[in-house]
């Protein structure tokens, strides 16, 4: 439906703020991506892990193993305070691209 | 369900990536097609499609492989095993495959274990620096030991050198008398070359003014027979080791640098040499030594075969063998010779015979056992050191053995494992023992400041090849040797188990008992040593507290010593000494002044004598006694005391009756129940008899250690020397006499220089510095061995309470009171010191005869020296127990049942 490219450019930022709030594992990601864009937007897994990999890499994700209640262990995925930052800048910068798009495509009021 | 890590593992080939992070990605991969694979059960799929449905989500697993590396740099490993994991690609019939990749891989785990280390600081520093110790004392002594003893004597071929001696009944070996030296060299036939040598002292006097240097007379040819040719110049020719030709004289190095200033025509000029013009002939290398370093020039000894004597025994003998000759070839000849010189001369040499030993040998054969003993003390230093480390790695294995675990469920093999922690005990190992190489090299300073006098060829000693090596070696000994048991512990835990414990431990029981073991080992060892330290210390303290007879106190002792030339007469040399005490006694601070031919502790002066009206002693059974000759004044200045009779006295000279006094040894041994005083004795000086009008109290000229031996003294003005001992007592410190007494050895003879100047309390004390310095090593050793096990009962205490943290708090929640846990976990620790310290005694008993050698007035078995040795370690385990003890008193029950 997207193409790959415009996909891609989102998905760190996708990532980035699904555990903003809340620490997640990568599957729950995925499934989570999907089920919000109603399925409009979905991940394989082997573009889905190196992106979480290449974000821990960068230090704005941290990973943890943890064993909750009746399941089985998972690492959980969540905000450092360096990813805060940029994850707010991204969402300001990708605000202020849809304006300037929208902008210019005229598609907002008028 | 398929296992799927084991399926990611399969499929995954991650190269060049840490371990650790390898099975984090595995991990999260397998649990992610988990998901998938359980999301399409829940959606009703039967359980194969489920699976082809989960393993459909990755499908390019190199493309996945390549995306995970590219994405995961910050986690990827570095260039080394990108090679590794290409060298393990190449097919294994690649030549030089195996080796490169064995170097490969020990570099990597070295690498790895570094890092390791850095991410324990605690653990690595304790570790590092018990090894810098025990690496650094051994090496230390072992710079010593080689020095000394193992490295050959500077001359060529040094085996073949051998040292001849007269053997004298009742004295064992001798020093040779010319007479007999000359037959030896004509008679044998096992020597090369054999030459006499004699120390001497000769006064140079150049524009600095007067200096008296240490030197050696020598036959002609000894430095052929060391096979070392001079530098500069040549040796002597036999027709210069000839009475009155052998105004001729070699230069050390030394002495020509710091005389001479290294005058490159130095060879060919005339020098005055205690009065009398010599010319310099040549010049050794600045490494050659002959007899010892003090010797810095050489003159042909000259002596003369018409007259030659053979009872004076004064001359040093050395022969180099004739090729094929050995030790007990030459030693038969020599033996043989001199037992028929003894039948053809009975009146000098009767029953005396000649031993041979090497060359080497007689320079270090007296220090040996001394040495020795330190290396046996630094060994188990070393034993101490590596079974602490031991513990601390078994402590840190079962810390670990999670990732043991984890990496061994990856497929690593156990050879792979134990080289893995086998390379952290290396990397450990070789650090400490590279700090240790340092402490030992800053040690050789201090080692050589304390030792010298008292250790031949101490100046010897450095960092050579050998001692590198030596360093290197003990270093991955211990590295293996403390770092195999806990490797090979850690890489059995089994697999399932400990994973399945959720982390805990189960090294538990087998590995306590190993732990235990160990630190048994460690205090029964410290024992030992602490046990052999109080030993020497009390063998130390007996000893000085000897009284040597005298008082050494506020006096300053020199030579003078008078030339022929000037003073050709006893009468000129009398009048010298007359003078010069007259001068120093009037001279304010001086409260007395003396002379004697040798100084106490350095060596004897003994002469046989005959007590008149008795049968004369067999030919070769003379009684003899120390003889010294000393002025009145001598015994007010050392402070020994009249027992009968009278001292000498002033007016006692050459034309008055001759007078002796002897002392309560004398007494002892040759007047047994009878009255001495009123005797004669004659004495083998050539004088007329003494007749012996006073006792005075027992001196110990031969050491603190020998009982005091009979003396006999008779006034110099009766029997001069050439070259004297002078000694001055003063008010204050006698090292402020020296100028005083300099100036006034110039006012009495400008051109005679004062020299081997010090007080006489530091000749007693050097006398015992060998005494000394194996005691403050040994000592050492032991402080050291004493520090170690204790951090080694600290450190596995404090292991086992925070092991036991919830046992304890139980326990309190039971109702034992802090007190009860104390006794409880010092109880512990205070159990394993005790059997340490049963089976340490139980060692040192069988032990420390070996250095009964060392020891004055003490047993071996001395019951107070192990008593106080028991008792500080067992106070110092108390104290490292203590310690852990109070952290289990102040756990909180709450908190510790909540920990899991």
């Amino acid at each position: 439906m997207f193409s790959p490219e415009l996909k891609k450019g989102s998905l760190e930022m996708l990532i980035l703020s699904l555990v903003e709030s809340v620490p997640r594992h990568g599957y729950e990601i995925g499934k989570l991506v999907e089920a919000r864009s109603g399925g409009r937007l979905t991940f394989a897994l082997p573009t889905l892990y190196p992106t979480l990999l290449r974000l821990g890499s960068r230090g704005w994700i941290k990973g943890r193993w943890v064993e909750r209640a009746g399941e089985r262990e998972r690492c959980f995925y969540r905000l450092t305070n360096e990813g805060r930052r940029v994850l707010a800048e991204k969402r300001a910068t990708w605000r202020q691209y849809v304006a300037a798009v929208d902008d210019v495509l005229g598609t907002t009021g008028a | 369900m398929r296992d799927w890590q084991d399926y990611v593992r399969r499929h995954l080939r991650l190269s060049g990536m840490t371990p650790e992070r390898e099975v984090h990605i595995v991990r999260e991969l397998a649990a992610q097609l988990e998901d998938f694979y359980r999301e399409a059960l829940a959606r009703g799929r039967n359980e194969s499609d489920a699976d082809a449905y989960a393993a459909a989500q990755i499908t390019d697993w190199a493309r996945m492989a390549e995306d995970v590396r590219r994405a995961d740099r910050a986690h990827q490993a570095p260039r080394l095993d990108r090679l590794t994991s290409a060298l393990e690609a190449l097919p294994p019939s690649q030549p030089q495959r195996g080796v490169l990749l064995m170097l490969t891989h020990l570099m990597r785990d070295a690498r790895y274990a570094v890092r390791q280390l850095i991410k324990a600081p605690g653990f690595t520093a304790v570790a590092i620096l018990t090894l810098a110790l025990g690496v650094g004392t051994t090496t230390t002594i072992f710079s010593v030991v080689n020095g000394v003893l193992l490295r050959p004597l500077p001359y060529p071929e040094p085996d073949s050198l051998l040292r001849v001696h007269e053997l004298v009944p009742n004295y064992g070996r001798f020093s040779v008398a010319p007479a007999t030296f000359l037959d030896w060299r004509q008679q044998n036939s096992v020597f090369e070359r054999l030459a006499a040598y004699q120390g001497t002292s000769g006064t140079f006097t150049d524009v600095e003014g007067p200096a008296r240097i240490q030197g050696a007379a020598v036959s002609w040819d000894v430095f052929e027979l060391l096979r070392v040719p001079p530098a500069r110049g040549t040796g002597f020719t036999a027709d210069q080791d000839k009475p009155k030709a052998n105004n001729v004289i070699v230069l050390s190095h030394g002495l020509w640098q710091r005389r001479f200033g290294g005058d490159p025509d130095v060879v060919g000029k005339s020098v005055s040499l205690s009065g009398m013009p010599v010319t310099i002939v040549g010049v050794m290398p600045a490494d050659f030594y002959f007899p010892a370093r003090t010797a810095e020039y050489w003159r042909p000894i000259a002596l003369n075969p018409a007259n030659a004597s053979r009872g004076g025994h004064f001359l040093g003998v050395i022969g180099r063998a004739k090729p094929g000759i050995d030790l007990a070839r030459a030693s038969a000849e020599m033996k043989a010779i001199s037992e028929r010189l003894a039948l053809q001369y009975p009146d000098n040499s009767a029953k005396e015979s000649a031993e041979v030993v090497s060359l080497h040998e007689q320079v270090v054969g007296a220090i040996r056992p001394a040495l020795l003993t330190l290396l046996a003390a630094v060994g188990v230093v070393v034993l101490i050191a590596c079974a602490n480390v031991a513990n601390l790695l078994l402590v840190r294995a079962s810390v670990r053995e999670k990732e043991v675990a984890i990496r061994t469920a990856l497929g690593a093999g156990r050879r792979r494992l134990v080289m893995q922690m086998l390379s952290e005990s290396l990397v450990l190992a070789v650090t400490g023992g590279a700090i240790g190489l340092l402490l030992a090299y800053l040690a050789l300073t201090p080692i050589q400041t304390l030792s010298a006098g008292s250790i031949p060829r101490v100046a010897d000693v450095t960092i050579d090849r050998s001692v590198l090596l030596f360093a290197f070696g003990v270093s991955v000994l211990t590295g293996v040797l403390f770092g195999l048991a806990p490797a090979w512990h850690a890489s059995r835990a089994g697999v399932g188990a400990v994973l399945k414990e959720g982390g805990r431990s189960s090294v538990g029981t087998g590995g306590r008992w190993v732990r235990a073991t160990l630190l048994v080992v460690e205090m029964a060892l410290s024992i030992i040593l602490l046990v052999g330290a109080a030993l020497l210390l009390r063998s130390f303290a007996k000893l000085t507290n000897v009284h040597p007879g005298f008082d050494a106190d506020r006096v300053l002792a020199f030579q003078v010593a008078l030339p022929q030339g000037p003073y050709p007469e006893d009468s000129n040399r009398i009048a010298f000494f007359d003078r010069l005490l007259e001068r120093l006694s009037a001279t304010p601070g001086v409260r007395a002044a003396g002379v004697v031919q040798t100084l106490p502790m350095r060596g004897g002066y003994v002469l046989s004598f005959d007590v008149q009206g008795r049968p004369p002693a067999k030919p070769g059974e003379e009684p003899s006694a120390n003889h010294r000759v000393v002025n009145p004044d001598y015994f007010q200045t050392l402070g020994i005391p009249l027992k009968r009779g009278r001292l000498l006295a002033k007016t006692d000279i050459e034309t008055t009756k001759f007078v002796a006094l002897i002392d309560d040894a004398f007494v002892r041994k040759h007047f047994v129940n009878e009255d001495p005083i009123g005797r004669q004795i004659k004495i083998g000086n050539g004088a007329p008899p003494y007749e012996i009008v006073g006792i005075v109290g027992d001196v110990h000229y031969d050491g603190l250690e020998s009982t005091a031996a009979p003396t006999m003294y008779v006034p110099f003005k009766q029997d001069v020397f050439g070259q004297m001992w002078v000694l001055a007592r003063s008010d204050g410190d006698p090292a402020a006499l020296g100028n005083v007494a300099r100036q006034a050895v110039h006012d009495v003879d400008p051109n005679l220089p004062a020299f081997s100047m010090s007080p006489l309390a530091t000749v007693v004390s050097e006398s015992v510095a060998q005494r000394r310095f194996s005691m403050l090593l040994l000592a050492l050793f032991a402080g050291v061995a004493l520090f170690l096990a204790a951090v080694g009962l600290y450190g596995v205490v404090s292991y086992t309470v925070s092991q036991r943290t919830r046992e304890i708090g139980l326990r309190l929640a039971i109702g034992a009171s802090p007190g009860d846990v104390l006794k409880m976990v010092v109880g512990g620790g205070m159990k394993l010191a005790a059997v340490g310290v049963v089976i340490g005694l139980a060692g040192a008993l069988a032990l420390t005869s070996l250095i009964a050698k060392l020891l004055f007035d003490v047993t071996p078995f001395d019951p107070a020296s192990y008593g106080a040795t028991a008792l500080l370690l067992l106070a110092v385990a108390a104290l490292a127990c203590y310690v852990p003890a109070r952290r289990a008193m102040r756990v909180d029950p709450i908190v510790a049942l909540q920990q899991e």
